[in-house]
């Protein structure tokens, strides 16, 4: 299949001819030699948008961005960050990974003030989809079910829409005004908002079964907004008083502080401040602290500070503010004075384990090994759990007590889909996103009877190399960030100071020049080639080899390279695309232009 | 086993160094590698103070002359930075790309100066006197009877204090809880322990009673070239400004190796990481205490002096537990004298 693929985006006015491609061993090159992508839950096309930004068309980046993701001013800002552990910039030896959420943020940062949203709009449907929870999963479902067509109405309990990222996630980390842009911008096509407006089977609210009687679809993105318990012995004089922590006015789970907090509601807390958990939920309480006032405030963790799921930029930050991380300790009781006031927290000495199957490290309790760790303030952040009291009707759950879904996206019910944290437990913004996007391209195949859309390879000529090798030696940029003395606001209503400040237009262009755009597929004919090994000379790694052959698996990935130690067994010249650090050497060197480059990367078109 | 061991040992300070040697003499034939990201062999950093004695050429300095590494066939690698540890391949990696096998590892890395990350911002104004090219950069610096501004004040940089004001320098300490470090005293003695320092003549600020070091500036010009400013908003001009934290481990090498880590490599009594090729000793490890029932380091050159000793002789067959060689307590005398073990170094 060919055709000219005019670029939607004012920005770049060009056209290429482009061929597509399903062949598996097109689809198997692209999930393989761009890590980034193949890691990043919503699929985001990062080459694609760093290359965008390179030649400073931060518009064209950001909407190569919002295709995969609708906020990604936002995930520019708390993403996880799960492709820059991928980046191949990052593989031994290479150096340092891009900072390819930094540049995320860039391109919406420094995109046109009259930057052109683009929407590919679909024929109205006339199906009501009906979706419970307007957080990362719900928005992205949201967005993409009313581009495709239908009339979306999305319900949540809170008054305002964003779920987690706007309840759950401090100011200083995500601004307001960015987080209200880009949420109208997923919304505005006609998507309806009921906030404050909750689903259940109290008197007065909306029922389950009442909604999918009058949509033809209900997707179920509630979330994860209930602490999980920590059950703790309660010690001092003051125990006797008490049934539980909770009954400490001194003790609060983390995330009902921070969605109390931002909703407007005053919470302070007193003097030392122990927070236990080890994800973002616990760095942002004890970062929070710190602004109300603490006196200090120590985060207390199971394992060990290397292996906490948090960006170490956030765990610096947050020591920065002069928060305290202590590890290999596990809470087992709080002590209390007459009073019923907390005065410590009773730990149990860890050490470590294996590895957990989910990758994380195991902490093993030291039998005998108890201390108390003084302080005024607990803050229990160890994770969260889905509700599922407001279902009035039977869904089947699986052994976490999660909603069970199928291969098609919908539970039990027929025409109740779900995604998200609430299917999934606890997890990330941008898997979320990615959970969302996806549901909506099922709840929309049910509604229509068939997959509008599908996944091919667009695979672009590209003239010559678009990188140069000194690029390889750019250090990676290291982002602005708020002096200390105004990221603590002075009083009550001063109004919070976001800590990082995003990239500037030098650093952006510089760190955009760092990515290898591994979605550069370098080739040589074997027929034009004449084997004079000028491009294996000139190579900085070992990454063109004289092969017998090469495996290519059922997934359409290769494989093993059979390396020829001997000149008459060379079946081939092949360049390691896994190797390639796309630095375009061999190009130049090469004396008959037998190597050639494309562009290959995932696009999504209409089927027939 | 086939052929003889390959030993590979990340630092040459003290007990890098001490693992070395009793490596050689109970394994004769074993090939003993010493890495080093520093461009001089082993030296006492302990000595650094001597470079305001007049002491300025770093032969001076050298605990064993160069041709002591060839004569106990000692590899010796000097400006070469580990990148990474393997553990399953068994190889380190190194910055320019070398992969270097080896049967045993000894981690002993030690500990650099930590710089609490509030100060991070201004790192460009500050100084570092933890090796001698530093030392040498601060004695170029810092003018006859010049000021030097410690910040914290662990017991290196307060013995480092000591000779400044031997040699007409001023020393102004803004005291806070790393003063003192790694020795944690309760309030009534720090207050003698600062009297006696006040009577040395070292100028005592109070910098956490009044807000903390918000800020180092650059002095105007004509002025000190430097300014230390507080929470309260006061100034304290200053030649020199010098960070004195105490240590953090140097492990950023060996976090992909798989090894446990807290702040430290976790170690066994017996020195034995969680992994069984592994070994660590020195400022970097934290060793489990049967007695406190918590991993802990152990400070000070005889304690790390024995850690090496230790663990090149459990590496070649033994398995004895370390025993703490160094007493730990800080005490005055009559008012006009500190003790410290972390002193006792010549």
């Amino acid at each position: 299949m060919s055709a000219v693929v005019e670029r939607q985006h004012d920005e770049a006015p060009v056209s290429v001819q482009a061929s597509y491609s399903e062949d598996p061993r097109d689809v198997g090159w692209v999930v393989q030699n761009i890590p980034c992508q193949a890691a990043c839950p919503a699929g985001t096309n990062v080459p694609g948008y760093i290359r965008a930004i390179a030649e400073g068309r931060h518009g064209e980046g950001y909407e190569i961005n919002r295709a995969a993701n609708v906020l990604p001013g936002v995930l520019g800002r708390i993403c996880s960050r799960p492709c820059e552990p991928a980046c191949r910039h990052g593989w031994p030896g290479n150096g340092e990974s891009v900072g390819i959420c930094d540049l995320k943020r860039s391109a919406a940062d420094l995109k046109n003030a009259g930057h052109r949203i683009t929407e590919r709009l679909y024929a109205p449907t006339g199906k009501r989809v009906a979706i419970v929870g307007a957080g990362p999963a719900g928005v992205a479902a949201a967005h993409d079910l009313s581009v495709l067509g239908h009339d979306v109405t999305v319900f949540d309990r809170e008054q305002h829409f964003g779920g987690m990222l706007r309840y759950g996630i401090p100011e200083f980390r995500l601004p307001r005004d960015i987080l209200d842009v880009e949420l109208r911008n997923a919304l505005r096509l006609g998507v309806e908002f009921r906030g404050g407006h909750p689903i259940g089977k109290a008197p007065g609210e909306t029922r389950l079964t009442e909604l999918l009687k009058t949509h033809d679809a209900v997707l179920l993105a509630a979330g994860c907004v209930a602490p999980l318990p920590l059950a703790l012995k309660l010690h001092g004089p003051g125990a006797a008083k008490m049934s539980s922590e909770t009954d400490c006015p001194d003790v609060e789970h983390g995330l009902p502080f921070l969605m109390a907090l931002h909703r407007g509601e005053k919470r302070s807390v007193r003097g030392r401040v122990a927070v236990v958990g080890a994800g973002y939920t616990a760095l942002d309480c004890a970062r929070v602290a710190m602004r109300l006032g603490a006196k200090e405030a120590t985060i207390h963790i199971r394992t060990t500070e290397e292996y906490i799921p948090v960006t170490k930029v956030e765990i610096f930050e947050a020591k920065r503010e002069s928060v305290r991380i202590k590890g290999l300790r596990a809470p087992v009781g709080i002590v209390v004075d007459e009073d019923g006031r907390l005065t410590g927290v009773r730990f149990v000495q860890n050490r470590l384990g294996a590895w957990r199957p989910d990758g994380r490290r195991q902490a093993i309790a030291i039998e005998g090994s108890e201390f108390i760790e003084p302080c005024d303030t607990l803050l229990i952040a160890i994770g969260q759990r889905t509700v599922n009291d407001f279902l009035d009707l039977a869904v089947e759950l699986d052994q976490w007590h999660n909603v069970r879904i199928g291969d098609d996206g919908m539970t039990s019910v027929r025409g109740l889909f779900a995604a998200g944290d609430y299917v999934t437990g606890p997890t990330t913004v941008v898997e979320a996103v990615g959970r969302g996007r996806q549901a909506a391209q099922r709840v929309d195949a049910w509604l229509m009877g068939k997959s509008r859309r599908k996944r091919v390879v667009q695979i672009t000529p590209v003239q010559a190399p678009l990188r140069e090798r000194a690029y390889d030696f750019i250090a990676r940029q290291q982002m602005r960030t708020a002096p200390l003395q105004e990221r603590i606001a002075k009083g009550r209503d001063a109004q919070p100071c976001e800590v990082e400040l995003g990239l500037d237009g030098e650093q952006t262009a510089q760190e955009a020049r760092r990515c290898y755009l591994c979605n550069l597929k370098y080739q040589i004919d074997i027929d034009r080639c004449i084997y004079c090994r000028a491009c294996i000379e000139v190579a900085p790694r070992n990454c063109i080899l004289l092969v017998e052959g090469v495996e290519v698996r059922s997934d359409g990935s290769y494989g093993r390279l059979q390396e020829a130690r001997d000149w008459n067994r060379v079946g081939a010249i092949w360049i390691d695309n896994n190797e390639c650090i796309r630095c375009g050497a061999c190009y130049r060197a090469c004396p008959v232009d037998c190597i050639t480059i494309t562009r290959n990367e995932f696009v999504e078109v209409d089927t027939p | 086993m086939s052929g003889p061991r390959r030993h590979v040992i990340i630092g040459t300070g003290v007990a890098g160094n001490q693992a070395a040697h009793t490596l050689r003499q109970r394994e004769p034939d074993g090939s003993i590698s010493l890495l080093t990201l520093s461009a001089l062999p082993f030296y006492n950093r302990y000595d650094l103070p001597k470079v305001f004695r007049g002491i300025h050429d770093w032969r001076g300095f050298l605990v064993d002359p160069p041709s002591h590494y060839e004569e106990q066939r000692i590899e010796l690698r000097r400006c070469t930075r580990v990148v990474n540890v393997d553990a399953q391949r068994k190889v380190v990696v190194l910055a320019h790309n070398e992969e270097l096998p080896y049967d045993t590892l000894l981690v002993a890395s030690g500990g650099r100066a930590y710089l609490p990350e509030e100060l991070s911002e201004f790192r460009d104004l500050l100084d570092g006197f933890s090796s001698f090219e530093q030392a040498m950069a601060v004695q170029r610096k810092l003018p006859q009877g010049g000021r030097v501004a410690i910040l914290g004040g662990d017991m290196i940089g307060l013995d480092l204090a000591r000779t400044l004001l031997d040699t007409g320098h001023r020393v102004v300490l803004f005291a806070g809880k790393f003063t003192f470090w790694p020795h944690t005293e309760p309030p009534d003695q720090r207050v003698k322990l600062l009297d006696v320092l006040e009577r040395m003549g070292v100028q005592i600020v109070d910098a956490e009673g009044r807000g903390g070091i918000a800020s180092i500036q650059a002095g105007a010009a004509g002025f000190a070239t430097r300014r230390v400013v507080l929470g309260d908003g006061t100034e304290f001009p200053a030649d020199v400004v010098l960070p004195s934290f105490g240590l953090v481990p140097s492990v950023e090498f060996m976090l992909g190796s798989g090894v446990a880590i807290e702040r430290g490599l976790l170690v066994s009594p017996t020195l034995r990481t969680s992994d069984a090729s592994i070994m660590a000793a020195g400022d970097v490890c934290q060793i489990w205490s049967d007695e406190h029932k918590r991993y802990r380091f152990y400070y000070g050159w005889k304690n790390v002096r024995s850690m090496g000793e230790l663990a090149a002789r459990n590496l070649t067959g033994e398995d004895e537990p370390f025993v703490p060689v160094q007493d730990e307590s800080l005490h005055e005398h009559d008012g006009t004298v500190i003790h410290s073990p972390f002193w006792e170094y010549a």
